[in-house]
């Protein structure tokens, strides 16, 4: 436990001081992964911890990036409040949306979050007083801001990474992995499945509210399409699930490898990308459905022995 | 006049609807579970049509039995040699639905890199022709594919409730293990099923694609529809699922006279919403097949 506290501490510390010998496409491609693994541990809050698989997260990265783009246009908040503003508002959101459809168990939510997904998306399209439309929204770009972006990715990322940490081991963790197991028998010992699901919905989607908020400042552009894309909600389950759903170090891996996969496959297959993500998802499922955690845990059992 | 219009096209939009969401449901109910590549079975038979119309001239009507074939094919192997190895039941629910979508993802990228990511359409001697009754044109097209879509579903009722066969498929969704005892090979039953869901979502998308035009990501909308039609209309229940369809047609349709246009794609998402929360202790429906 000390060991793997004092390791996190030295990667942190590690991770900051690198920018000052990154090239700028490292630099764009670690500010990228930072995000991401940020998303994918919140996205596990809810898929891996509570084992309610999301298809429509997108929908709450898209609005917190919105809200968070006008509030910054308005020049009404500074970015770091504006991210949280954002992140507060796409809560509330899933919140909306989250407690009638939480009730659901499994491939029923699953379901139900694909069609809010995509309403969200057809919604925000649509409307572009709001938006800016299928041409998006511009944010002014402010020399410099890069830079400070990298470690303020890098500390929202600490902070999630803590509260992931935090949560598994608080009574909510405890509250979700019994709700995961068996919802009746966690509601006969008095573990009220409604509350604690909302309120992880809540914390897993401000968190990736307030990501979609960083991520629209970083690239100064959005647009809905992009943002709140099928894809996008495709590829949150993807890096929890390539790394292995419900652990820590599962989703951190997963997204860490999903970003440079992208960024490789965008780069030398373009067109292929999206089956080799299928491909992927299917070789996990058959093959270790926890993942790289599984994989690594078999290959250490196998040295042991 | 506008009214009589909307109505007949919606209960001719409604007989695909209960095609595409009857094989969805066919297989959930009989082997618990969710197809997301069932979308990808829809895309797969609208591009198969295209092919045969296009490379050898064949028209839609002669190719759909060669599609149905393929596609259950299709479907039985994807059940045989992936699908039998999930897991089943609650905590394997969502292995099954990340493994199928990932089959979904893989035949869209498949389809992009023949046919490009191009709006395609199955153009036919027939597609733009129309009948007028009473002074209400019915294309022809939609009549041809609400007949064959009332054909099929007619069909599987006759298979699922006068055959051997098809008391067999009953009976495994009512309960496998007994099945195996009383001596049907049960996984049998399944792959059959498997292959049975696959060729409605073929035909289906063929059907489609002589109406609609279609790109590889045409079946993600469908399949939502199909979820909320089978939402709504229960398992397995031919009826059920045609009443369902009529639904959720007459609210599309209709919606045109109240939302603007480019809202109207957003209604069977919301619906589908609305179905699953406003009806969760009966699902999928309560009902066994038959």
């Amino acid at each position: 436990m000390k060991l793997g506290i004092a390791l996190s501490a030295a990667a942190l510390v590690a991770l900051a001081l690198l920018p000052f010998a990154l090239s700028p496409y490292t630099h764009n491609l670690m500010t990228l992964s930072f995000l991401f693994v940020a998303t994918a541990l919140a996205w596990n809050w809810l898929g891996g911890y509570a084992g309610q698989i999301s298809f429509g997260h997108a929908a709450m990265f898209g609005t917190g990036g919105f809200v968070a783009a006008r509030i910054l246009l308005a020049g009404a908040l500074p970015p770091p409040l504006a991210w949280i503003a954002g992140g507060l508002v796409a809560g509330a959101y899933a919140l909306i949306w989250g407690h009638p459809t939480l009730r659901l168990r499994g491939p029923y939510f699953s379901i139900a979050t694909i069609g809010v997904g995509e309403a969200t998306r057809l919604v925000f399209t649509y409307w572009d007083k709001f938006t800016g439309g299928s041409s998006g929204l511009s944010l002014p770009m402010v020399p410099g801001a890069k830079r400070t972006l990298y470690w303020e990715a890098l500390a929202f990322l600490a902070l999630i990474a803590v509260a992931s940490w935090a949560i598994r081991r608080s009574r909510l963790g405890l509250a979700l992995f019994a709700i995961r197991g068996d919802v009746e028998a966690a509601a006969d010992v008095g573990i009220s499945a409604t509350f604690y699901q909302d309120l992880v919905l809540f914390l897993s989607g401000a968190a990736t509210g307030i990501a979609g908020g960083i991520y629209a400042s970083y690239f100064s552009f959005i647009e809905p399409n992009d943002m709140l894309g099928f894809d996008r909600s495709i590829s949150f389950v993807l890096m929890a699930v390539i790394g292995g759903v419900g652990t820590i170090l599962g989703p951190v891996l997963g997204a860490v490898v999903f970003v440079l996969l992208r960024q490789f496959l965008i780069g030398s297959y373009p067109q292929l990308y999206l089956g080799l993500y299928g491909a992927l998802l299917i070789a996990v499922i058959l093959f270790e459905p926890l993942g790289l955690m599984g994989l690594g845990h078999r290959l250490v059992r196998r040295a042991a022995r | 006049m506008r009214f009589v219009e909307l109505l007949v096209a919606a209960v001719l939009l409604a007989g695909l609807y209960a095609m595409m969401a009857y094989g969805l449901g066919l297989i959930y109910g009989v082997l618990r579970i969710v197809n997301l590549a069932h979308g990808g079975m829809i895309m797969a038979g609208a591009y198969l049509g295209l092919a045969l119309h296009d490379r050898l001239g064949m028209d839609p009507l002669l190719s759909l039995p060669l599609i149905a074939v393929v596609s259950w094919s299709f479907g039985w192997l994807l059940y045989r040699f992936v699908v039998r190895h999930l897991p089943r039941g609650a905590t394997g629910g969502a292995q099954s639905l990340l493994l199928l979508f990932g089959v979904w993802l893989v035949m869209r990228n498949a389809v992009y890199l023949i046919f490009t990511g191009n709006d395609q359409a199955i153009r036919t001697a027939w597609s733009t022709h129309a009948w007028k009754l009473a002074g209400v044109s019915l294309p022809v097209n939609r009549v041809i594919v609400f007949g064959l879509a009332m054909l099929a579903l007619g069909g599987l009722h006759f298979l699922l409730t006068r055959t051997y066969v098809g008391k067999a498929i009953r009976a495994v969704a009512q309960n496998p293990d007994s099945c195996t005892r009383a001596g049907i090979d049960v996984e049998k039953v399944y792959a059959l099923t498997f292959g049975l869901g696959s060729a409605l979502a073929g035909v289906a998308g063929l059907l489609g694609a002589t109406i609609f035009s279609f790109n590889p990501s045409f079946g993600s909308v469908e399949l939502l529809k199909s979820f909320v039609v089978v939402v709504m209309g229960g398992l397995g229940s031919v009826a059920g699922t045609a009443s369902a369809a009529l639904v959720l047609a007459l609210v599309e349709v209709f919606a045109i006279l109240v939302l603007p246009s480019y809202l109207t794609g957003a209604v069977g998402f919301v619906l589908l919403v609305l179905v699953l929360v406003l009806r969760p202790g009966g699902l999928f429906g309560q009902k066994v097949l038959g």
